[in-house]
């Protein structure tokens, strides 16, 4: 995997055609659906269709690409039959080369866990307790907190260990640039185009 | 439409301060690998010798070039990892990046030279002089006590290459060669004298490959090869002497790292010099071999590497008896490797299984305690490996020690990110009322490709961290206006826009053929748009664009 990450590192730029081309296929997929959708229906749409567009880049390489697919088409979630349509006919479907076992109980599991927010835990000073004179522990305990935070923001987290959570996180934070830009500037496209 | 441009200018403030803030990453490391590169311009270029070739001084120097080049050729990649699509003051080093990738399949010299060059340039250009100058002024011994910190970066970055297979499976192999070769001069120099390169050259064939998962070994390997080296610095040659004095300093560090606590950083510095030396820990293994055969408690799982390894190494003693063993024989040095997916041996490994291998080397009690310390030791390097590269890619990061205070600056980058896609698609909705994105989509490509060059579409300002954006359009205020034909107007949007970024941007251009093939499918995307919806409704025209109370922390 850190061949990806290295040789896509080199080369964000067809990172972000393919991302871009992936999404405005997904997002025509949706656009028959409904004629007048709200605004929140049309971002939720969008941002569906861009992360799966994203996540579909991998091909299935990352865990977190896997897992935010396996979450869009998930039984219990509630855009299912969107996110369905945004991937296409099942043919169609990137095969993934790798599917361990924690993406398949991934689909099983029902998301109960809530993202908890950053501040409530990180600002929560840590009570002086006694076991914890060591500093050795304290970091220690520091670290595992952030850690599971991390575990939180990235999808399919829960089942990373601690080296592949950060090449996780490394590859999530490309992607997420990436998208962002694509995102961007589109938006600037947009802008351009009404300026005319 | 103020707003709009304003909520841009904020995200493009971000940017710019990933740009600014990359720049700092950039400079430190450039500046080591101006003492590298600087190294290898004082010994003696032997630009056209074979790098196996054998000759104490030409080896040595020839050798420390390649070490050298290749230096700036991991770390280079590796930066581009971290400058992704930022190339804003990184135009230069990217694109010696990539030819150096390039590169590098071809012939070892030729690839070595041409980065080394472009390495030198590269520097000299992104460095402000001032951080430069130290090292262009600086004497051998102080350039080459920054190699440790150079082979630090370069053996986090080798071995974060060596991990995988694949498409970086030839790079490695192709400097594999000259770079284990050269941190391997640098320690055999101290140890045992130029007849011991022969022995090293002589190996070299059957170590290439080994000389991949030579990279990953030795963490005590070289911490102990560090302290025998010192014990042998008396007795090196002449022309090493240079390289013992200098490794003389690491080594007290390596010492002091040994004794020291289990910092982190002691021990990501202790570990990437100790991958630095890795060739030295390999001629270790091998020296040791030997005289240890009869006694080491070797205690790993099986894998066809390590067979291989150990043939190499069966090869290899034979020579090895002749010389001098370095070994200091109540040190035991420990290999461990982390065997991971395709490493290019051959296929009977399981794609995924991942090794650890501990082996003892004799002298060492081989409990189970000991042993998963080092396990644990290792697990923890390459934890710490990755969050340097992490350290590289979110901004803000390079000055931060510390994991707690990293994985903080992680996750709120990652939120940051997160919340901006939620804003970005919000957005988006406001302008679209039909998900129709052909228009802005080709000219989205056009906008990215051009980004590629200075990002000055947005403003700049210091980084920001975006609040949660509460986007609450008043109201879409939309209007619909009859357009004319669809191909003359996207014609001429396409052609002012392109005019309006030419002008702003000189961005560096992405290989043609590529960009057009995929100007091409996306034309047909958007074709196949047109055809699906009548005319008039593809074109909206919007009018101000609603205003978004957007909560924006400062």
């Amino acid at each position: 995997m850190v061949t990806i990450l290295i040789s896509r590192m080199r080369s964000p730029f067809s990172l972000k055609q393919e991302f871009l081309k992936k999404w405005i296929l997904g997002l025509q997929r949706c656009r028959s659906s409904k004629k007048n959708m709200s605004i929140f229906e049309r971002k939720k749409v969008i941002k569906l269709s861009a992360d799966v567009a994203v996540a579909s880049a991998r091909k299935g390489i990352t865990c977190w690409s896997r897992a935010l697919i396996a979450d869009a088409v998930k039984e219990g979630n509630a855009d299912k039959h969107l996110a369905e349509k945004i991937l296409g006919p099942a043919s169609e479907r990137q095969p993934t080369e790798k599917v361990p076992v924690g993406a398949m109980a991934y689909n099983k599991r029902i998301r109960s866990k809530k993202i908890p927010k950053r501040g409530s835990v990180i600002r929560r000073t840590i009570k002086c307790a006694p076991q914890a004179a060591r500093p050795s522990s304290i970091v220690k305990r520091l670290v595992g907190k952030r850690r599971q935070i991390l575990r939180s923001l990235i999808p399919g987290g829960e089942f990373m260990n601690g080296v592949s959570l950060i090449e996780e996180t490394l590859d999530y934070i490309i992607s997420l640039r990436a998208q962002v830009d694509v995102m961007r500037s589109l938006a600037s496209a947009s802008k351009l185009v009404n300026l005319n | 439409m103020d707003i709009g441009e304003k909520d841009k200018y904020e995200l493009g403030k971000r940017d710019e301060h990933n740009n600014i803030n990359y720049q700092a990453p950039v400079l430190s490391t450039d500046w080591q690998f101006g003492g590298a590169n600087l190294t290898s311009a004082g010994m003696s270029l032997v630009p056209t010798t074979n790098p196996l070739a054998i000759g104490s001084s030409c080896a040595s120097a020839s050798l420390v070039d390649s070490f050298g080049s290749s230096l700036w050729e991991h770390p280079s990649n590796s930066q581009n990892m971290g400058f992704c699509d930022i190339s804003v003051q990184n135009g230069a080093s990217s694109s010696n990046a990539m030819e150096i990738g390039k590169g590098l399949p071809n012939s070892l010299r030729t690839s070595i030279d041409r980065p080394f060059d472009m390495g030198w340039n590269a520097a000299s250009a992104m460095l402000k002089g001032g951080i430069f100058l130290p090292n262009t002024t600086g004497i051998l011994a102080q350039t080459l006590s920054q190699l440790p910190a150079d082979s630090a970066f370069i053996e986090r970055a080798a071995r974060f290459s060596s991990f995988n297979g694949g498409n970086f499976c030839d790079m490695v192999n192709s400097f594999g060669v000259p770079e284990p070769m050269g941190l391997y001069a640098r320690g055999v120099g101290l140890m045992q004298g130029p007849d011991d390169i022969f022995a090293v050259n002589g190996m070299k064939s059957v170590s290439v490959m080994e000389s991949q998962k030579s990279k990953l070994d030795a963490t005590e390997a070289t911490r102990d090869a560090g302290l025998r080296v010192e014990n042998r610095a008396k007795t090196s040659p002449l022309e090493n002497e240079r390289k013992s004095e200098s490794l003389m300093q690491p080594n007290e560090e390596v010492k002091q790292g040994t004794g020291g606590s289990g910092n982190e950083s002691d021990e990501a510095e202790i570990s990437s010099r100790d991958g630095g030396q890795d060739e030295l820990s390999t001629l270790d293994g091998t020296g040791g071999e030997p005289s240890a055969k009869g006694l080491s408690s070797k205690k790993r799982k099986k894998s066809i590497q390590d067979a291989e390894i150990d043939r190499a190494k069966g090869g290899q003693t034979s020579t090895k008896t002749a010389k001098d063993s370095p070994e200091n024989q109540q040190k035991q040095s420990m290999m461990i490797n982390k065997t991971t997916g395709k490493q290019g041996s051959p296929a009977s490994r399981p794609p995924k299984e991942e090794y650890i291998h501990v082996r003892a080397r004799r002298g060492q009690a081989t409990n189970s305690h000991s042993l998963a310390e080092r396990v644990n030791f290792v697990r923890r390097e390459k934890i710490s490996e990755r969050m340097k590269f992490l350290q590289d890619l979110v901004p803000g990061c390079s000055k931060v020690t510390g994991k707690a205070v990293m994985l903080d600056e992680i996750i709120n980058y990652v939120q940051s990110l997160q919340r901006q896609v939620e804003f970005l698609s919000m957005k988006l909705a406001t302008v679209n009322p039909r998900l129709d994105f052909s228009i802005e989509a080709l000219l989205a490509k056009d906008i990215i490709q051009s980004r590629a060059g200075p990002s000055s579409t947005l403003g700049f300002s210091p980084d920001l961290s975006m609040g949660y954006p509460p986007l609450h359009p008043s109201q879409p205020g939309l209007v619909q206006a009859p357009l004319p034909v669809i191909g003359n107007s996207s014609d001429v949007i396409h052609r002012a826009l392109s005019s309006q970024l030419t002008s702003m941007t000189g961005g560096l251009k992405e290989p043609n053929q590529h960009s057009n093939a995929w100007e091409d499918e996306l034309h047909n995307v958007v074709q196949m748009n047109y055809g699906t919806s009548a005319p008039s409704d593809s074109l909206d025209v919007n009018g101000p664009r609603p205003s978004s109370n957007r909560k924006v922390e400062l």
